[in-house]
């Protein structure tokens, strides 16, 4: 209640004046001029800011400027990317002509940091920060975090499926942290918990990563894991207002797929194959005359004996349409952008769509010389149609539908339109439950919309000095509904004319409502002192107060019997004893107080210090809070004059950093976890419901913070003036009292659920470099960029029993393992006759079949045989690297973008490369019939259909995951201004570009970049893309 | 005087921040539950008492509902998986991941041995809140009622350790609210006559306070406690007279064996005598209607259709409810085919029951039937050919009422509707077939191996899906309870004419006639008459591994070790199935006993391990 009368009084306050307008001046003065380069072309672009200022302009199409100056202003600061900025003393003299050099180090280059930006050269910790220019946006993403790929190092962005909508980016700075969620915060406009997702790429101006605990502090309690900086654009520093059209399409194709035998007597022949093995061929299930039958009938009766090619009848081309529109300007007063996109993305398959439309608003304005107050507003929606969760697959372990791939077998019709009826099963024999995926993706669709909108306002002001307040007050709303409304159909067997006996979605098909609403609002109250003294000194302290506040709530309810298939609402359907309904609610509350220190001697010894002190809802009180401070100190040793005067020659810059500090994490544990509570469990009494009640807590009061503490040295250099810059660090991050269910004696797991305790100790250790070289010859520039971490996890406390092959939520945990470190049995290859098996050890093969290593020479094969393997991780790699490089001549220009990835082996074991499949309804592959060993085929790459053991993990199967990828290539032409002045344009682009054109691996799955279930089938993409950027 | 001014800024620039960060944070830090009841909000009325009794019912209820996996490792009844849901108790998870085959079970009940423990901890909730209540009781009638919930919460205490004895031997005891992992930790096994004499006095103290007659239909009542208390004695009885080798911390004794069949029939007695309880419609056996049609059924098929819920005959049973409840039943899921809500047919009877049938006229076996191919001439005709219809004819009304052979018709279900009869035909599924003129879509399952399902818990009626029965599902029945006492005086004073009575009620149900006198001779001759009626009575029940155990008959049905074991077959003559061929000494030892969980024995240096599985 408070909160929102606190809200409500800010809004009057702000509201009249930010409806005041851009109408008051001062006494100014006006200057103009040309910028030029050295040899004399002129630069349009060229930002002119009066020094100290908000006010400020930018370079026309001939290089020519205008500004009015304030009175007092003495300093004109000239800058642009990749030329050093100059500083003008003004005169008497209006008129200027200003000649820049170029620049590649970027001295004056700022870099946003939390609660504040920062120079580049004045950084102490770990901070990466990405410009979003043409070049990303350019690419056809749908989404912000796969853009980020390869450009920094320390980040790793895998990507987990292809499918339209689903986002299923992962993105982790610097390893794994912890056990629990280890994803960086994502602060968007310095509002954390943005779905970064959902933002559009072409409001970006840059995104900054902050990796070590001196630059993460700030949000010291969630940003353990790294935290991802994103600030939009504004019309700061430009007078006049410029307007940008973007547009692109793209075409998608799967970068590989799975091949499924459209062939189903071939497919019957498998299951022959596979049931000789171990039962009598009298006993097989599928007969030689189905066989013959659908051989000879299915050439001339697509209907009754159909051979369907499911993956062509399944997907399509994909498509990515991206289009926006923005605008953007200010002046001295204020400034402002606004800007609309669509994103309309079409999956792979079928009914798989994904449109984005984002709306922005930012806008700031200047009420007292030392007084300012903005608003941003960011609003989207989505629509968001699938299928099952995984596209064609479904993981959902209540699901036993069998809605999996791998039981579409081919000898199913889809869909004949003549009937309008769905086919079944109609072999002799065959399982009546085999799949036709078709219906599913037709009649069977989730329909998802989701809006969101975070909005922020500021209120800054300088009363004296260096001493600035503010007040961020931030709302994020988000509503999502998802409906499902099947449609009623049955399967067919055109042979018998008669309905199979699967029944897809029954005649009394209901429709399923889920809501799910919340809100998030932040409240920050700011204080920032900043004071230069004996004029080599520069301090700055910034103190926030902080609150934080969530809101969610679900509410799905449901009804059979719809009154016709077209309708979809509640009321649509018949209320009853089948309705069903639930919801519920959550909150969480965060206090924070934080505090950095900044201290600058001679722009050579630099100092911060931060911390940050925590509570949070999500612990019982007495462990709410927690305490993460940090320090750092830089050193620009190339600033000492006896550095300088031995590397002036070839070493333009240098900087030694170093922090330490310890960061928090609550993630793991969920908003209600802590509350003592009793949990329903009901009876039945006489026909009706009697509530029961029962106690499956045993809360442990002294959970609290994980603490992650983080070293970081770093260095940073620049050589031949800057053209060649590298970036070195080196970290060590230790997570300590991971908060886990602690393991509990199965004589109360029965009833109680394992109470959290900070349990174990991961550390994480690596080392990442990034080295750019740029350049120009004549008209010719050309950049070049390196990038490759390294990191390795290891686990090395865990104070409760772990047992040999232990695992926690399915992974393998072990001291000074990784976490989900390889387990594996080790294979000496597939038996090609019976002395081969007599050699190895018993394990009951027959030739054909995988032979398993007795590694500890027992003369049996067991669990004991089992190798782990200490530097592998199943679920990611340990080194990622990236080149990336660009030329540009005229109007040209080109990208090329290579990222890879090594250190990560995993199983292939999945359900389309299953050797052992069922007796019935399996979708062979045309690997099944090419591959497995057998009498005629020795050679086989894999072992014999239904053979003894050839499922279980072992090396045989053990895949390198390592992969190089041709993530991007771009080819764009800018159109010569002087042609455009003709139709009234500032700038034109058109551009081509290709996503994933090619990847290099030994992986034979799906693709090593991804970590699938066993029935994941959606591949990612491969796309291609044509593209115009309009500027007036 | 400009300082002055800046200063009184800056005070009035915190002075804002003040106040904000004290108007906000009140219940910033403390969220309350909105959607679960604070734990610090209950006991606090008599009500409370029964709301946590039901939760103890709803928690014990999926320890016993689906019992019927059990026969699976019997001779009769073949589970070839479950219906079960990982990770939730209500849909079966105590029973997930059991192996429910005749051989090789014993070490795949990790997690009923861990949801057995769930059930000890929710009934020792009720148990020690409610006493805590007592002292504060106002009236009489409070402390009846306070006094009957502690009762019912230890019948269920006492049924959840008697079978923890019955499959492990000797267990942790702990009768406490536990508040630590510390406090469970290091628990040692109990001696089982330790264990056996606690779940005494949790049925004795049942006895004592439960009402008559249940309050309500699912609860418990005095002659359940009685009918367990007397049920714990026999198996006790069993284990003393017959042996457990494999318990090697118990010795038998054969006099207190005898001691505890005299109690256990004394129970029984009490059970049957003293409360006015009938069978099921009188023990009439109803109609058995005509060969290939279900419109008439026998009674006994009735028996197991809701219509029985809460009649005489169902001492204990355990509630579900229906569409919209999230508490229905399975059983249609796991005893019949797709036809049927698209069940899955994951219980189903061996061909071998079918023998078990006596016949009407001669109240004794039948002619065995002859597997026959149906494309063998006259395979559908030929006299005690599987595949005549006519070999079924005039045998035990329970062999119409709980499996279907060839043009048995149910009523198929689809979307909640019905979809009108369906006939079975082994192997040939979901086919158009027409008989008598009317055409029909044939019953569909590839699960039913043997030639037959069941008809026995199969709904046939429609409007509830294949997860939504509402079956009271009993854990003690009548019928069992004259079986029981039939054999518990058996065993020390051999046939008795009440006994022989009340076995001939039983057999009237399925229209049999009396017992001839060669079968009540003697000791021997009775029991086998016991045990038959225990077969074709509680099929399909989840009794008759637990009865091969304490009678030590695994040898005696599957043959000795390393013996060709025995085959199983299908109606139409096809081996299928082969059980203990060439089996050790080993695998019948670790059918006999159960394993205690390594992954606890790893965490806990005191507990020891049953022999066969070290």
């Amino acid at each position: 209640m408070k909160r929102k009368r606190v809200f409500i009084k800010l809004l009057m306050v702000l509201i009249p004046w930010l409806l005041a307008g851009l109408s008051a001046v001062a006494q100014n003065k006006m200057y103009s001029g040309t910028v030029t380069e050295k040899n004399g072309t002129s630069i349009p672009g060229v930002a002119v800011v009066v020094k100290g200022q908000n006010i400020g302009t930018v370079t026309d199409v001939d290089g020519k400027f205008s500004l009015s100056v304030p009175a007092g202003a003495k300093t004109l600061v000239f800058s642009f990317v990749g030329l050093t900025s100059q500083e003008i003393t003004l005169g008497t003299n209006t008129t200027l002509s200003v000649a820049m050099e170029a620049n590649v180090v970027g001295v004056e280059e700022v870099v946003v940091v939390g609660f504040g930006t920062q120079k580049k050269v004045n950084l102490t910790g770990a901070v990466a920060s990405v410009k979003i220019d043409d070049k990303i946006t350019s690419r056809s993403l749908t989404n912000v975090s796969s853009g980020l790929s390869g450009l920094v190092p320390g980040l790793s962005v895998s990507q987990n499926s292809g499918m339209a909508g689903k986002n299923a980016v992962s993105l982790l700075i610097r390893g794994m942290g912890t056990v629990n969620n280890a994803n960086p915060l994502v602060v968007v406009d310095g509002m954390p918990d943005v779905d970064i997702n959902r933002v559009n790429m072409n409001d970006v101006e840059s995104i900054s990563i902050l990796k070590d605990a001196t630059s993460a502090a700030v949000y010291g309690s969630r940003a353990a894991n790294g935290v991802i900086l994103i600030t939009t654009k504004s019309g700061k520093g430009m007078q006049k207002t410029s307007i940008n059209v973007t547009s692109s399409y793209a075409v998608e194709v799967p970068t590989k797929s799975y091949e499924f035998m459209a062939d189903y007597p071939r497919a019957i022949t498998l299951e022959q194959r596979l049931a000789a093995v171990n039962s009598l061929r009298a006993n097989s299930t599928f007969k030689d005359g189905t066989v013959d039958q659908w051989m000879a009938l299915g050439m001339i009766d697509p209907l009754r004996y159909p051979n369907t090619d499911w993956w062509n009848v399944l997907t399509r081309n994909g498509s990515v349409q991206n289009h926006n529109i923005s605008a953007s300007g200010g002046n001295e007063k204020s400034n402002f952008f606004i800007s609309v996109g669509i994103m309309d993305e079409k999956g792979l398959q079928i009914n798989n769509d994904y449109q984005r439309y984002n709306a922005r608003f930012n806008y700031d304005y200047k009420l007292r010389p030392n007084m300012n107050v903005g608003v941003k507003f960011d609003g989207n929606w989505s629509k968001y149609t699938y299928a099952l969760a995984d596209g064609f697959t479904d993981d959902d372990p209540t699901n036993t539908a069998g809605f999996d791939l791998q039981y579409a077998i081919a000898g199913m019709l889809p869909y004949d339109p003549a009937t309008g009826y769905y086919g079944g099963v109609m072999a002799y024999n065959e399982d009546p439950q085999a799949y036709n995926p078709y219906t599913q993706y037709v009649n069977n669709l989730n329909y998802q919309n989701r809006q969101e909108a975070n909005t922020s306002m500021y209120w800054d002001w300088t009363p004296i000095k260096g001493l600035t307040g503010r007040v961020d007050y931030a709302l994020s709303y988000f509503n999502q509904f998802r409906y499902t409304a099947a449609i009623p159909n049955r399967s067919y067997n055109f042979q018998t004319n008669a309905f199979g006996s699967r029944t897809y979605v029954g005649d009394n098909a209901g429709v399923s409502n889920f809501t799910n609403t919340g809100y998030k609002t932040q409240l920050n109250g700011r204080l920032t002192y900043n004071k230069t003294f004996s004029q080599n000194h520069n301090l700055t302290a910034l103190f926030v107060y902080s609150e934080e506040f969530w809101y969610d709530r679900f509410q799905n309810g449901g009804r059979n019997d719809r009154y016709s298939p077209t309708l979809h609402e509640l009321d649509a359907a018949l209320a009853g004893v089948t309705q069903t309904s639930g919801g519920n609610s959550t909150s969480e509350g965060l206090q924070s107080y934080i505090g950095r220190v900044n201290y600058s001697a001679y722009d050579k010894y630099l100092f911060e210090a931060n911390f940050r002190y925590d509570g949070s809802s999500k612990f019982l009180p007495g462990s709410q809070f927690g305490f993460f401070p940090s320090v750092a100190l830089g050193w620009r040793f190339t600033e000492e004059n006896f550095v300088k005067t031995a590397t002036n020659k070839w070493l333009s810059s240098g900087k030694l950093r170093a922090s330490y500090g310890s960061l928090g994490n609550n993630s793991g544990v969920s908003r209600s976890e802590q509350l003592e509570t009793l949990t329903a469990g009901h009876y039945m009494i006489d026909g009706a419901i009697a509530k029961g009640l029962v106690n499956n807590k045993m809360v442990n009061p002294n959970l609290s913070w994980e603490e992650t503490k983080v070293l970081n040295i770093g260095l940073d250099l620049g050589f031949l003036k800057g053209r060649l810059t590298t970036e070195l660090d080196y970290y060590d991050r230790l997570t300590s009292g991971m908060n886990r269910p602690s393991d509990m004696s199965i004589l109360l797991t029965g009833a109680y659920n394992a109470p959290r305790k900070n349990i174990g100790n991961l550390r994480n250790r690596g080392i990442e470099g990034n080295l750019t070289w740029r350049d120009e010859v004549g008209q010719f520039t050309y950049g070049l960029n390196l990038n490759a971490s390294y990191n390795s996890t290891i686990l090395e406390s865990w104070n409760e029993y772990l047992g040999k092959g232990a695992t926690t939520s399915n992974k393998f945990v072990f001291i000074n393992m990784p976490f989900n470190y390889v387990y594996s049995f080790e294979d000496i290859g597939i038996a090609q006759t019976w002395q081969d098996v007599y050699n190895a050890t018993p394990q009951g093969a027959s030739p054909g079949d995988v032979l398993r290593k007795d590694l500890n020479g027992d003369g049996k094969i067991d669990d004991n045989d089992k190798k782990a393997y200490p530097n592998i991780q199943r679920d990611r790699p340990t080194t990622n690297f990236a080149m990336s490089g660009n030329v540009a001549w005229k109007g040209f220009d080109l990208s090329i973008l290579f990222q890879g990835a090594t250190g990560r082996k995993d199983f292939w074991i999945n359900n389309y490369n299953n050797v052992n499949f069922g007796v019935q309804r399996y979708a062979s592959t045309w690997d099944h019939w090419d591959q497995p060993w057998n009498l005629e085929n020795r050679v086989g790459a894999w072992p014999r259909l239904n053979g003894s053991n050839n499922r279980v993990e072992t090396s045989f199967w053990l895949d390198d995951l390592s992969y190089l990828r041709l993530k991007n290539i771009q080819l764009g032409y800018n159109l010569p201004k002087k042609w455009l002045r003709i139709v009234g344009l500032e700038s034109l682009r058109i551009y081509g570009s290709a996503e994933n054109l090619a990847t290099f691996t030994k992986f034979r799955g799906l693709d090593p970049e991804k970590t699938g279930n066993a029935s994941d089938a959606y591949p990612l993409n491969k796309s291609f893309s044509l593209g115009i950027n309009l500027g007036f | 005087m400009k300082k002055l001014n800046s200063n009184r800024l800056v005070f009035s620039a915190l002075a804002v921040l003040t106040l904000i960060i004290s108007s906000c944070t009140k219940d910033l830090l403390d969220r309350t539950p909105t959607g679960e009841m604070s734990a610090t909000e209950f006991w606090k009325t008599e009500g409370d008492a029964t709301v946590a009794l039901m939760g103890a019912y709803s928690a014990v209820r999926p320890l016993f509902d689906r019992d019927y996996y059990f026969d699976g490792q019997g001779e009769y009844v073949r589970a070839r998986g479950t219906s079960t849901t990982k990770d939730n108790l209500r849909l079966g998870d105590a029973y997930n991941g059991g192996n429910y085959n005749p051989s090789g079970y014993g070490s795949s009940f990790d997690k009923m041995y861990r949801y057995l423990y769930g059930g000890v901890s929710r009934t020792n909730y009720v148990i020690e809140n409610v006493k805590k209540m007592l002292p504060d009781a106002k009236t009489p009638a409070s402390v009846a009622n306070l006094e009957a919930i502690i009762g019912e919460a230890r019948l269920l205490r006492g049924m959840v350790y008697f079978r923890l004895i019955s499959m492990w031997g000797d267990v942790p005891y702990f009768s406490k609210v536990i508040y630590d992992n510390a406090e469970v930790a290091d628990l040692a096994r109990i001696p089982i006559a330790q264990v056996k004499d606690s779940i005494m006095a949790d049925f004795t103290y049942a006895f004592d306070k439960l009402p008559v007659k249940a309050l309500q239909n699912g609860r418990a009542s005095k002659p359940a406690a009685l009918a367990f208390r007397g049920k714990l004695q026999l198996f006790w009885a069993c284990w003393n007279k017959n042996g457990w080798p494999e318990l090697d911390t118990f010795t038998p004794n054969a006099a207190e064996g005898d001691a505890a069949y005299v109690a256990a029939a004394a129970d029984f007695k009490a059970v049957i005598q003293n409360y006015g309880l009938t069978l099921f419609r009188n023990g009439d056996p109803g109609s058995w209607g005509t060969m290939g049609n279900a419109e008439t059924l026998p009674n006994y098929f009735y028996l197991f259709m809701p219509i029985a819920n809460g009649d005489p005959e169902m001492i204990m049973a355990f509630t579900h409810g229906g569409t919209g409840t999230s508490q229905g039943e399975e059983l249609m899921r796991d005893f019949s085919g797709r036809t049927h809500e698209g069940s899955q047919c994951w219980v189903f009877p061996y061909y071998e029951i079918a023998d078990r049938y006596q016949s009407t006229v001669t109240g004794d076996f039948a002619t065995k039937m002859v597997p026959t191919l149906p494309t063998a001439t006259g395979a559908r005709t030929k006299a005690n050919s599987t595949l005549n219809p006519e070999s079924y004819a005039n045998r035990d009304y329970r062999m119409k009422s709980s499996i279907m052979w060839d043009y048995e018709m149910s009523i198929g279900l689809t979307s909640l509707k019905s979809t009108g009869f369906t006939p079975f035909i082994y192997k040939t599924w979901n086919q158009a077939v027409t008989i008598n003129g009317v055409n029909y879509t044939s019953y569909n399952t590839d699960a039913s191996v043997y030639g037959y399902v069941f008809r026995k818990f199969l709904r046939n009626y429609a409007g509830l899906g294949r997860s939504e029965g509402d079956y009271s599902y009993p854990v003690m029945r009548l019928a069992d309870v004259y079986l029981m006492y039939a054999e518990a005086t058996n065993a020390i004073t051999g046939p008795q004419a009440d006994a022989i009575d009340l076995l001939n009620k039983i057999r009237r149900r399925g229209n049999l006639p009396a017992l001839k006198p060669e079968k009540t001779a003697d000791k021997t001759t009775f029991f086998a008459a016991i045990e038959q009626e225990r077969i074709v009575e509680l099929l399909g029940e989840g009794q008759r591994s637990f009865d091969l155990r304490r009678w030590r008959a695994i040898e005696r049905v599957w043959n000795p070790p390393y013996g060709a074991g025995v085959w199983r077959i299908d109606t139409h003559g096809a081996n299928r199935d082969r059980y203990f061929q060439n089996s050790s000494e080993l695998a019948y030892q670790q059918c006999y006993i159960f394993r205690i969980p390594p992954g606890e024995r790893d965490r806990n240096p005191n507990l020891t391990q049953n022999k066969p599985w070290l």
